[in-house]
């Protein structure tokens, strides 16, 4: 068993649910799991695994090509009608998935389970003509194919974009409401609308696919229906027995039929939650589930009026939580449940409603719960969104959460910052009908925390990672790599060439705005080849990849013709996310303090440095690091070029839409891990990193300089997302937020912090100021023994950490070993 | 008025202040989220004290070798020639140092720092006006402590007004050892008056401050008066040292005297428990800790020394300890 789990066995939980975590965690010993299974049209060109949605994924670049032959290997052939290819490519992956799902992969329901709905981690063919298939081989293969051109843009410290699955949020509440055959009748509607008889062209194809694929999840619950009943007659236990029998009665409505009370609409909820899964073949990163707590009230509280009793309503959620689970499964035998990254099937509770009214509700008490009893359960990821009207009850629950959770990610979503993101996003990109201040309250994160709007949006909100660190590094070098890229395999050095334009001699320039007239022109040419790059998948998927079940989902693709994959969407964006921000802010503050400020040294001699990784160079680089201004300090000098730079990146950003599918590109800031891996790709940095050193992840500032704390910590990223006008209307309008995205922000607290409830109160009063003064969303950790070991270990990337213990405050690293030892220990032993 | 003479102090009266550390979200020093001031210069020098860098009211140098990289640079610097590299790292000549900080200014990984910068009263209002979004929901605010506040009085004074003038609760900490009419004119601003009483008998409370404590005792005496006039709330903190004041007898002498002048006037009693974290900033500053080998309270002596304080007759509630405790004796 899992050494965290144990601590947990005081919680209150069922022999049901135990037996069901246990299994669980019992991973690769499992007789039964969810791992991939592969299937082929049977034709020899076939592939099932495309590789563009793993081009945001570096460490999977070397592994394409076993991918493709070993999944075609582990491939089962089911043989197709013969006109099967004369349809689209939309219709046939309908057919195709669906015959999948509901005629060959085994149903099954694991003992005591109240929610039906087992594998569904597939990797189903593309099903595509020889002629087809060749032109994509074409155009992803070979020295000038996609691939090679992913992985240049890595190799020379650029990032990595892709066209992506996932990472949206279907429209879960309105199939509850309609059923799938309120959609399928939709569909139907849309169909007749485009002529009588047979109406030919790819709108028509595209409808039918759709239609193919709103059948698929009442036949797959008819499958399972049979199931409960089969199990039901050979069952002994008279209690067990009638839920199989109550089970097998929900799966022959939902969710075809709307949901009548709260476990239909949780089995309907997980059966076309699953699916979304496989049809995308993507087994769940950022397929979200959004606000939760909303859509499933009204059945909760008809299912309480019926006398439902709050535990076993529990007990149905905490079945789909364990559901939500086994999408790790898919890689099962790598070992750790297969778990290689938070997936993110994020949830959304409470938050604001119309007229800034709080929804907080009794299903988002459950709801904490059932997590807070399931613990250390990974999925779905719950995250809060507070706001200035959030209930004292949501916030004292989130901190006794979070002071118990043992180290486990606990995400918290800012309404006010988050919906003048969503709001900037109507606005720039001229859909104030789509998002405007009466419905921006909808919204909710997908992934870790990217803000979406729900049910009609894709907004590829981990489709483009960008280094802007890079062009930094372009204006020292008038516009090429300053270092060489090295093969791995042979040791041969790249020859370095002339990437991007000639900014001119940065000797020659006289005063600083010169280097950042300069630096405005290599953002705006990275941010172009970004575009560029994306273009090439994202066409790609256009053309051959099509999600037909999902795009059923998503408001816009019906009345348009279009799959979601095609830009069908409303709301159809991709996301430009800044990686290495504090690391490009910071490396600026040094050039100008050092070469303007200061001259301290000539612009050449920084350069040589760099290029040396700063050996020979160590008094510098201690300049830079110690001397040089930082972002994250509520320093308003150095926050105001971070500022600058928020605003560079933004605007070039907003500049560029898709050619093929005509997504308008808007700015965000996450980093998944590309911070720590890029960091050995990118050269030195002018700030005093060294190549190998991480970069500084999303928003936050670079590692150990926030060494004023939590709250000029935050101060900052406040200030560089826009800050508040200076006119407080009391609500979202006064804030200013240049990210729709949202970005990605992590601070680690003192477990101190939360010791009692005087200091529990004290936390609050800090949360209540973020939703003031911060960002989007804030992941909050706590300090632990590992992090001071690191420390002890690593002094320089731990500058921060402040030891706070009844009056006597020391920086950790500044502080000897013996002592250092000492603080450790009573972190350990919880004394403060 | 005491026989304690302000103008003994070092600190000429001024609207600039020296400040040794701004800390903030600071969790300790009053409710809720604080910014807390800590400002250089002391009249007592308690042997047990963790900050040490707080007593002295000159800037002090101090090397610390986590990030020095060995460049001599500060050596090369210093006119005085204050400075030498020896194996152990930057040795500082205490006689030679003159304080000018010339060396902390070259220092390119700011090994060599200068503790002690001074603020001129207005720029440090709107420093510590930044973080006034996280006092307002939990009656936080800024702390003045020390060193002790009251010895830099108009630049505290100049402070305290700026913090009310833009409506942040302001608490002010102080060891008791001045003149009253300094602490009238500062209660004047400040909204919670943080009260040290260290240790009731005179001969100890000399021996491990280095002053008596006749004056701050007749000031506490005082305070009811005092706060009268100047609705103020008051919390008395008693540093509770191992070997030193952590006496029945202290204790239940302090808690009579509370009860006994201090009674309809006391909001809190802090019994803090002796910090051991202490010895490195000695080390730093040349100097050896009377305390340095000393182990930290037993919890269950801190609970007994409550009960004592509650002998007094005092309520319940208002008795506490604080700070960090070892479960059992080892």
């Amino acid at each position: 068993m899992n050494p965290v789990m144990e601590k947990n066995q005081s919680k209150k939980i069922s022999p049901r649910i135990q037996w069901l975590r246990d299994y669980y965690f019992s991973g690769n010993k499992r007789k039964w799991n969810n791992e991939y299974t592969v299937w082929s049209t049977g034709t020899p060109w076939d592939l099932q695994y495309h590789e563009f949605t793993y081009y945001i994924v570096p460490e999977a670049y070397l592994m394409f090509d076993v991918m493709r032959g070993g999944y075609a290997q582990a491939a089962r052939t089911i043989p197709v009608e013969k006109d099967f290819f004369n349809q689209s490519i939309s219709q046939r992956r309908a057919a195709f998935v669906k015959e999948v799902m509901v005629n060959h992969l085994p149903q099954e329901i694991l003992p005591g389970d109240l929610i039906a709905g087992g594998r569904f981690n597939v990797l189903t063919s593309m099903c595509l003509t020889q002629k087809e298939q060749a032109d994509y081989n074409k155009r992803i293969l070979g020295k000038s194919g996609v691939r090679a051109k992913v992985k240049w843009f890595h190799d020379h410290g650029y990032g990595n974009a892709g066209a992506t699955s996932g990472h949206l949020l279907p429209g879960h509440g309105q199939v509850l409401k309609l059923g799938w055959k309120g959609i399928h009748q939709q569909i139907t509607e849309q169909l007749v609308s485009l002529g009588n008889g047979s109406p030919a062209g790819p709108k028509a194809a595209q409808l039918r696919a759709m239609l193919t694929a709103s059948t698929m999840a009442r036949d797959l619950a008819e499958k399972y229906s049979r199931v409960c009943i089969r199990l039901m007659e050979s069952e002994t236990n008279g209690t067990r027995e009638k839920e199989l029998k109550q089970m097998a009665q929900n799966l022959t409505r939902v969710p075809w039929e709307p949901a009548d009370d709260f476990w239909e609409a949780v089995q309907a909820l997980w059966i076309n939650h699953m699916l979304v899964m496989s049809d995308e073949n993507y087994p769940g990163p950022g397929v979200s589930l959004g606000r939760m707590d909303q859509y499933l009230l009204p059945y909760w509280e008809k299912s309480k009026a019926d006398g439902m009793d709050r535990e076993f309503a529990k007990e149905i959620l905490k079945c789909f939580w364990i559901h939500c689970n086994t999408a790790y499964d898919a890689t099962i035998r790598c070992g750790n449940q297969g778990i290689t990254a938070g997936y993110g099937q994020l949830i959304t509770l409470s938050g604001m409603g119309a007229d800034k009214k709080d929804l907080t509700n009794e299903l988002t008490y459950m709801i904490l719960e059932v997590i807070d009893e399931l613990s250390p359960i990974l999925e779905p990821k719950p995250n809060v969104r507070l706001h200035r009207g959030a209930p004292e009850k949501l916030y004292d629950l989130c901190i006794d959460m979070i002071s118990t959770s043992q180290g486990a990610p606990f995400l918290l979503n800012f309404d006010e910052r988050s919906m003048a993101g969503m709001l900037l996003q109507g606005q720039k990109g001229e859909i104030p009908g789509l998002i405007n201040e009466n419905n921006v309250h909808d919204y909710a994160p997908v992934g870790c925390l990217e803000n979406t709007m729900v049910g009609n949006d894709r907004s590829g909100t981990v489709d483009n990672n960008l280094n802007i660190l890079k062009a930094v590094e372009r204006v020292l070098t008038r516009g090429k790599d300053l270092i060489p890229y090295t093969d791995p395999m042979t040791g041969k050095k790249e020859k370095i060439t002339q990437e991007g334009p000639d900014t001119g001699d940065p000797a020659s320039f006289t005063c600083f705005d010169q280097f950042m007239d300069a630096f405005k022109i290599q953002m705006a040419f990275i941010v172009q080849q970004c575009a560029d790059l994306y273009e090439l998948s994202e066409s790609l998927r256009n053309d051959y990849f099509a999600t037909p079940y999902l795009s059923c989902l998503v408001k816009g693709c019906m009345e348009s013709g279009r799959d979601v994959t095609q830009g069908g969407a409303q709301i159809s964006f991709t996301t430009l996310e800044a990686v290495t921000y504090a690391t490009t802010v910071d490396s600026l503050l040094a050039v100008k303090h050092l070469v303007y400020d200061t001259k301290t040294c000539a612009i050449a001699q920084l350069t040589a440095a760099l290029k040396n990784n700063w050996k020979g160079h160590e008094i510098l680089q201690a300049q830079a690091k110690n001397r040089a201004p930082k972002y994250g300090r509520d320093d308003d000098a150095a926050d105001s070029l971070a500022r600058q730079v928020m605003e560079i990146f933004c605007n070039e950003t907003w500049k560029h839409k898709t050619r093929s599918t005509n997504r308008q590109f808007r700015p965000g800031m996450l980093s998944w891990n590309y911070w720590a891996g890029d960091g050995h790709v990118m050269a030195a940095s002018a700030d005093g990193r060294e190549q190998g050193q991480f970069l500084s992840n999303a928003i936050c500032p670079s590692n150990g300089a926030d060494i004023n704390g939590p709250t000029a910590n935050s101060n900052s990223v406040g200030k560089v997302l826009g800050g508040k006008l200076a006119q407080d209307t009391g609500d979202f309008k006064a804030f200013v937020n240049d990210l729709p995205n949202g970005a990605s922000h992590t601070i680690t607290f003192n477990p101190s912090l939360l010791k009692d409830p005087d200091h529990r109160n004290k936390f609050k009063a800090f949360l209540k100021g973020y939703n003031e003064n911060g960002g989007t969303a804030l992941q909050i950790n706590m300090l632990d023994p590992d992090m001071l070991m690191d420390a002890q270990k690593n002094p320089g990337d731990h500058r921060h950490l402040l030891v706070r213990i009844t009056g006597y405050n020391a920086y950790f690293t500044s502080i000897g070993k013996e002592l250092q030892d000492e603080v450790i220990k009573r972190i350990s032993h919880g004394q403060f | 008025m005491g026989s304690f003479n302000m103008t003994d102090s070092p600190m000429k009266p001024s609207a600039r202040g020296m400040v040794l550390e701004i800390q903030r979200m600071s969790t300790e020093d009053g409710p809720g989220l604080r910014t807390t001031v800590f400002l250089k210069g002391c009249p007592l020098a308690c042997d047990w004290c963790h900050n040490p860098e707080s007593i002295s009211p000159k800037p002090q140098l101090v090397w610390q070798g986590t990030g020095c990289i060995g460049c001599g640079i500060c050596i090369e610097t210093c006119e005085n020639n204050a400075l030498s590299l020896t194996p152990g790292g930057v040795v500082i000549n205490r006689d030679l140092c003159q304080g000018c900080g010339h060396c902390a200014d070259q220092c390119p990984s700011l090994s060599i720092t200068l503790l002690g910068v001074t603020w001129t009263a207005q720029d440090l209002v709107k420093e510590l006006a930044k973080d006034r979004a996280y006092f307002q929901s939990s009656r936080g605010g800024v702390t003045l402590s020390g060193g002790e506040a009251t010895l830099q009085h108009e630049f505290s004074l100049e402070v305290l007004k700026g913090l009310q003038a833009q409506g942040i609760h302001t608490a002010l900490d102080t060891c008791g050892m001045t003149a009253i009419s300094i602490l009238e004119k500062l209660l004047g601003h400040t909204d919670l008056l943080l009260f040290d009483i260290k240790e009731m008998d005179e001969t100890r409370h000399k021996s491990f401050t280095g002053a008596s404590n006749a004056i701050i005792l007749e000031n506490l005496m005082q305070l009811p008066g005092l706060l009268k006039k100047h609705p103020t709330e008051l919390w008395i903190r008693t540093p509770i040292i191992p070997g030193a004041t952590d006496r029945d007898d202290n204790i239940r002498s302090m808690g009579s005297f509370i009860a006994l002048h201090l009674k309809d006037t006391v909001c809190r009693w802090e019994l803090c428990a002796f910090n051991t974290l202490g010895k490195d900033k000695y080390t730093r500053l040349g100097k050896t800790w009377a305390h340095e080998t000393t182990l930290p309270m037993e919890k269950r002596r801190m609970d007994n020394l409550v009960e004592t304080a509650l002998e007094s007759g005092l309520d319940r509630a208002i008795v506490v300890h604080t700070g960090a405790t070892r479960p059992i004796s080892p």
